[in-house]
């Protein structure tokens, strides 16, 4: 069957079965690998994209149902330079291997646009479907702290200008 | 004065992986490329009655099925040479290859595999280590005499022990009869998956009689060498390129899907994609292995030990890896930090119907710290005495020796790193401030930093930036995406921003030893020091006489070359390239790096893969843990970690291991658990195989201390592996705190801890 | 497979008629698209109902004080809904435990129930409250069926070929009424469930216990209400012999196997704890203390 998936804001017409999962499109048809196959049972969230601002593990989510939604990868979210959360990310020292971090970043963005002030256990929390291996999380959850912190000053500071 | 050591720059791959752009070996497409699938024996033991491919060789999109018939008739190795590619008439583990599909897409692979005629008529297995030992055991390997082994390395091997160690310092068992008391143990430790996020994966092309394979593998030579071995080949038909790699703890050190994709290859003509399920994965991963320790110690009247027993019998699984080179661990580390009387130690690998085992962060030192630590508490409680004053008062000083002869010099930094944790946190209050339930516990450790040689090249480009070259990888550490490239970047007086670290690529680099054992800043630290040295003597002598003055007046920093003596005199870096090139030729430097021979009693580690333990670090852990009545799980609520590092070339980095480390510790403890029943994985999913999630890991407190090394870059040791190393005892202590009864093994389940917490109600 | 998106509720439910059982309705898929990619259910077709929110992404209140719960609302929808956390804060709890953000951005309440795993985590907290599933069927319209009587067995429910579920209904609480949902795992998430279990506490008096409620799940074929337990506590007075005996009758009923996630003793060991602990939750949540009523 032919869909139309709208990923980073740009229709996509791609050919899939019924049982296809939007992890495989990403990657085998639209080539964008940024998302990860980890497990492909959704435990690892290595596979992470935004489905209308809520993080889904793509490797179990139908790609057919996935039409009429906006879809955000993050290749999306790093189309003009680096976000917030991706430099904190950098800065911060969250990122290891690298393998489960663009997963770990769309559930961040996600998380920082619906609470602009999260807590260490909102954060932790937030990343229960997210499985690092490498850095025990503690520098993850600094990063976002200071993306929230960075947004917030930059905000107030839009505000004052 | 340093500008970039000692500070935290973030990691120079640290853009590409938060953007995804970072290239993994699952992201590679090439044209033509054929998908393919390994067929694996369902059963642990067994004889292959039979094996045909022919009706899944007419399904759609299959280009080629391999079994064993298509491969040499060898057996590889790391150290034995024990293991075939395929499983030729017999399979001995579950997972055991036995075939292999290339078609055009997977799903095409995978189902010929599900239709490839398989016929196993099964043998019960040696599921066990207790079963490999019992008298008349079946023999799993009846030709292990005759199987090669590498040259140097001196092993004993008989029945279903794959490798034996033993040693006996004089009078051991005159101190058990003089003892006061004796007090024995005996600890079971299971085995723990990697974890990895990054499943195994390559892709091999055959072209010009020759092998390209890419893979993210923590030690490319490695693998160089064993599909030169598998294959019959010359290893320099073989290159290797290192991709990105997703995580590997040890687990990526030897072959996985490589040698099946380049047989798939070579019949196909085509480049081949061989990526592993994650059930696959878990299932033939080198884990860490399972293992049984037995301690006893013998004690006079003041609760010194004056004597020692330490037996270690560890799960070979169906095939020899990189364990039979970890004898010697056993007599390193049977002491642990503490004074004893002689000792007498045996290590044991120990063949079985299971999957095989290997190296995972810390490898084999785990248990065996493990139990040195575990047994240390129970001493202490023996003795009604405190724990950790028990363990100070017989912690080794400067220039005490270990059981292999050899001298640690600087011993005395593990009170240095008691009474820094003292500081932040201490002792009796934490004790005095327990709730019921609550457990605290400290111990301390020695580790080593993996002395295999090292080289690199830094080459410097025409823009003033520079590419270093070596043969490891940034397994995600930082080891080279910040230690190397501060290194480099230091000694030249580059922004690390200009220095870049290139793949590794058995064509291209010289021999190393790999991303492995704590090694990379290191070794490869060191080798790229010494290339950056040698690049800025020749950025020097070529600068020279554009300056019209003598190379040892000039200095290099800031991207300028100074004249000492004339400080307004400079030229700029890339103006040196663009026309001294000319005269001087473009500037590249190499650097190499080897361990010097550290003195040891050559009686007793003779013929040792690791008779020493090369550049020692030193260690103490403390935990807090709190116990639920109501279900026996544990809660971590404060762990902290004083380590040695040497030099802490990037603060940042290192915590980084710190907490990374201790985390998989935890969860070794805790959360993880691969258990086999009758030679099967029990856990074969993450659902089943659990990582420890952001919520289950305290914020790890980690305490820095510095006492640079005489040699290396900076003065750095190794820092990676050893935050795993006393995580699990030191929460079993905790826990055995907190419940008043030590469970003895590990991991510590929620239904062990509630059914102790029964037994001491009702008792 | 057919992939058949509906537009409308009427289309769901003509193609599940037309399909006559080859059809599965898909909502968020995380059971069934893993269900479907291991070969365990192999459809052929796939109804897509995602596309309904109008009709079925509700948390309603009727005017009787019910809250209905349409079939594409899903755990995280629950989690953060307030009426939801006002009255029935144990399924706010059971939902924010079923997976991550991940799943539960995507599954459903009504998708939990239908795939009537023995470990789900919303089942029990829905049994307590007795809540009553609405199935729907272009021939033969709405019925109501207790949850009780939906969950026939180990992942089997209740339903023909051509309905579907709709929604879910929970009924107003009475007075002084509190519940709770404690949950065993190896880890504080993305655990299924090595046990759990839901109660209900209504108190109608200091200390006298009007109604006690409490179901299990992973500790059976299918979760289950424990009424002779439940018995034991109408009318009586909450003491602490009153719960170890509740307790302890609880954890003889339950027949739990040996899993890979925990053994049978294992549970048998941990539910009459985790019965008294949620006693003591639904207490702290009434401010009622009970003098004697021991923490384990």
């Amino acid at each position: 069957m032919k869909i139309n998936l709208k990923v980073n804001g740009i229709l996509e017409e791609v050919e899939i079965e019924a049982s296809t999962v939007l992890l495989d499109v990403l990657r085998d048809k639209l080539h964008l690998t940024g998302a990860k196959e980890g497990c492909r049972e959704g435990e690892c969230g290595a596979c992470t994209v935004l489905i209308d601002g809520q993080p889904v593990d793509s490797c179990l989510y139908s790609a057919a149902a996935a039409a009429n939604t906006e879809i955000e990868t993050v290749e999306g979210i790093s189309a003009n330079g680096l976000s917030a959360i991706q430099k904190a990310m950098v800065e911060e020292g969250g990122i290891q291997c690298g393998f489960c971090t663009p997963g770990i970043v769309m559930t961040l963005t996600a998380l920082l646009r619906q609470n602009a002030d999260p807590t260490p256990k909102d954060v932790a929390a937030a990343l229960n479907g997210n499985i690092c291996r490498c850095t025990g999380y503690s520098r993850i959850v600094s990063a976002t702290l200071k993306a929230a912190k960075n947004a917030m000053a930059q905000k107030a500071g839009d505000a004052h200008a | 004065m340093p500008e970039v050591i000692g500070r935290s720059v973030p990691r120079a791959d640290g853009p590409g992986k938060v953007t995804g752009q970072t290239l993994y070996t699952a992201d590679i497409e090439h044209k033509g490329m054929l998908h393919a699938a390994i067929l694996r024996s369902p059963t642990p033991a067994g004889k292959i009655v039979r094996l045909n491919a022919d009706k899944a060789r007419q399904m759609p999109g299959v280009k080629a099925i391999v079994t064993a018939a298509d491969a040499p008739d060898v057996r590889a190795g790391w150290a034995l040479f024990d293991t075939p590619m395929f499983a030729r008439d017999e399979v001995l583990f579950e997972g055991e290859p036995i075939a292999a599909v290339a078609a055009t897409t997977l799903a095409q692979s995978r189902a010929a595999v599900a239709a490839i005629e398989l016929e196993i008529q099964e043998i019960p297995p040696v599921g066990d280590i207790d079963m490999a030992l019992a008298e008349g055991a079946r023999l799993i390997h009846p030709k292990l005499a005759q199987y090669g082994s590498v040259p140097g390395i001196v092993f004993n091997r008989e029945g279903n022990v794959a490798c034996k160690y033993a040693h006996e310092e004089p009078g051991v068992d005159d101190a058990f009869a003089r003892a006061d008391r004796i007090i024995e143990d005996t600890y079971d430790f299971g085995r723990q998956y990697q974890g990895y996020l990054e499943p195994k994966g390559t892709v091999v092309q055959y072209r010009d009689g020759r092998y390209t394979v890419q893979s993210g593998h923590q030690y490319v030579f490695n693998l160089r060498d064993r599909l030169a071995q598998f294959l019959q080949i010359k290893p320099s038909d073989v290159r290797v390129q290192g991709m990105a790699i997703g995580g590997g703890f040890g687990g990526k050190l030897d072959f996985g899907p490589e040698p099946y994709a380049a047989v798939l290859a070579k019949a196909t003509g085509k480049p081949v994609k061989l990526i592993f399920s994650r059930e696959e994965d878990l299932i033939a991963a080198t884990v860490r292995e399972g293992a049984r320790v037995r301690i006893r110690s013998a004690l006079d009247k003041d609760g010194n030990i004056i004597g020692r027993e330490f037996f270690t019998d560890h799960d070979n699984g169906a095939y020899s890896g990189e364990l039979i080179l970890m004898a010697g661990l056993a007599l390193m580390f049977c002491r642990g930090v503490y004074r004893t009387g002689p000792i007498r130690t045996q290590f044991r690998l120990i063949y079985t119907n299971t999957s095989p085992t290997g190296a995972y962060r810390g490898v084999s030192g785990v248990p065996m710290i493990s139990a040195i630590e575990c047994h240390m508490d129970h001493i202490a409680r023996e003795l009604g005495v405190d724990p950790r004053a028990y363990r100070l008062a017989h912690t080794l000083n400067n220039n005490e020796k270990l059981p292999n002869g050899q001298m640690l010099h600087d011993a005395a930094i593990l009170r240095e790193a008691y009474a820094e944790i003292e500081k932040i946190a201490p002792w009796e209050e934490m004790k005095r401030t327990k709730k019921p339930l609550e457990g605290v516990a400290i111990g301390s450790t020695v580790w080593l930093t993996n002395p295999l040689p090292a080289s690199a090249t830094v080459k410097l480009n025409e823009d003033g930036s520079a590419h270093v070259l070596s043969g490891t990888c940034d397994i995600g550490t930082g080891a080279m995406a910040q230690g190397v490239v501060g290194i480099v970047a230091e000694t030249l007086g580059l922004d690390p921003a200009n220095v870049h670290i290139v793949q590794p690529d058995t064509d291209v680099a010289a021999y190393d030893g790999g991303s492995q054992g704590s090694r990379t800043t290191r070794a490869v630290g060191r080798a790229a020091e010494h290339a950056a040295m040698d690049v800025r003597q020749k950025i020097l002598d070529a600068a020279a006489p554009l300056m019209q003055t003598e190379a040892a007046r000039l200095t290099l920093s800031g991207g300028k070359i100074h004249d000492i003596e004339d400080p307004g005199k400079a030229i700029g870096l890339t103006d040196i390239l663009m026309m001294g090139a000319f005269a001087s030729g473009p500037i590249v430097g190499t650097g190499k790096h080897a361990e010097q021979p550290i003195p040891f009693d050559p009686g007793c580690a003779v013929g040792l893969a690791f008779p020493t333990l090369p550049t020692p670090t030193y260690h103490v852990h403390m935990a807090k843990v709190a116990v639920c009545p109501m279900t026996g799980n544990v809660e971590v609520k404060r762990y902290i970690v004083a380590q040695e590092v040497g030099k802490a070339l990037n603060p940042q980095g290192i915590s980084g291991q710190i907490q990374g480390g201790v985390a998989q510790g935890i969860g070794y403890a805790l959360h993880e658990g691969l258990r086999v029943r009758d030679g099967r994985y029990m856990e074969r999913s993450l659902e089943a195989y659990r990582l420890p999630l952001a919520v289950d890991i305290p914020e790890v407190e980690a305490i820095i201390l510095e006492h640079p090394a005489d040699e290396g870059p900076f003065g750095a040791k190794g820092t990676a592996e050893p935050p795993i190393v006393l995580a699990p005892a030191v929460i079993h202590n905790a826990i055995y705190d907190a419940i008043g009864v030590p469970l003895n093994s590990i991991p510590l389940t929620p239904e062990r801890i509630l059914e102790a917490l029964e037994r001491r109600k009702s008792a | 497979m057919d992939f058949i998106y509906a537009q409308k509720l009427e289309e769901a439910l003509n193609a599940l008629r037309t399909q006559a059982g080859r059809a599965k309705v898909l909502a968020g898929g995380t059971d069934l698209m893993i269900q479907i990619a291991r070969g365990e259910k192999q459809p052929q077709a796939l109804i897509f109902i995602g596309q309904l929110k109008d009709d079925l992404a509700a948390v309603s209140l009727s005017q009787d004080g019910h809250l209905n719960i349409g079939a594409l609302v899903t755990h995280r929808q629950i989690c953060a809904d307030r009426q939801v956390q006002a009255s029935y804060p144990a399924l706010a709890t059971a939902s924010a435990s079923v997976g991550g953000w991940q799943t539960q951005s995507v599954g459903t309440l009504a998708g939990n129930i239908c795939n009537a795993s023995p470990a789900a985590d919303t089942i029990p907290p829905l049994l307590v409250h007795e809540a009553v599933v609405t199935i729907q069927s272009a021939a033969r319209g709405l019925r109501d069926v207790s949850l009780e009587y939906f969950i026939t067995g180990r992942r089997q429910i209740a339903i023909e070929n051509d309905e579907m579920v709709v929604g879910i209904t929970l009924a107003p609480l009475p007075a002084d009424t509190a519940d709770a949902y404690l949950k065993v795992g190896r880890r504080k998430a993305m655990e299924v469930a090595i046990a759990g279990l839901a109660m209900r506490l209504t108190m109608a008096g200091p200390e006298i216990v009007g109604e006690l409620r409490v179901a299990t799940c992973a500790t059976g074929p299918v979760s289950r209400r424990a009424r002779e337990v439940e018995a034991l506590f109408s009318g009586q007075k909450l003491t602490d012999e009153l719960v170890t005996q509740g307790a302890s009758l609880l954890g003889r009923m339950i027949q739990p196997i040996d899993d890979t996630r925990a053994s049978a003793q294992y549970r048998k060991l941990v539910i009459p704890k985790l019965f008294r602990g949620a006693v003591l939750e639904c207490l702290a949540k009434l401010g009622i203390a009970i003098s004697g009523l021991e923490k384990s």
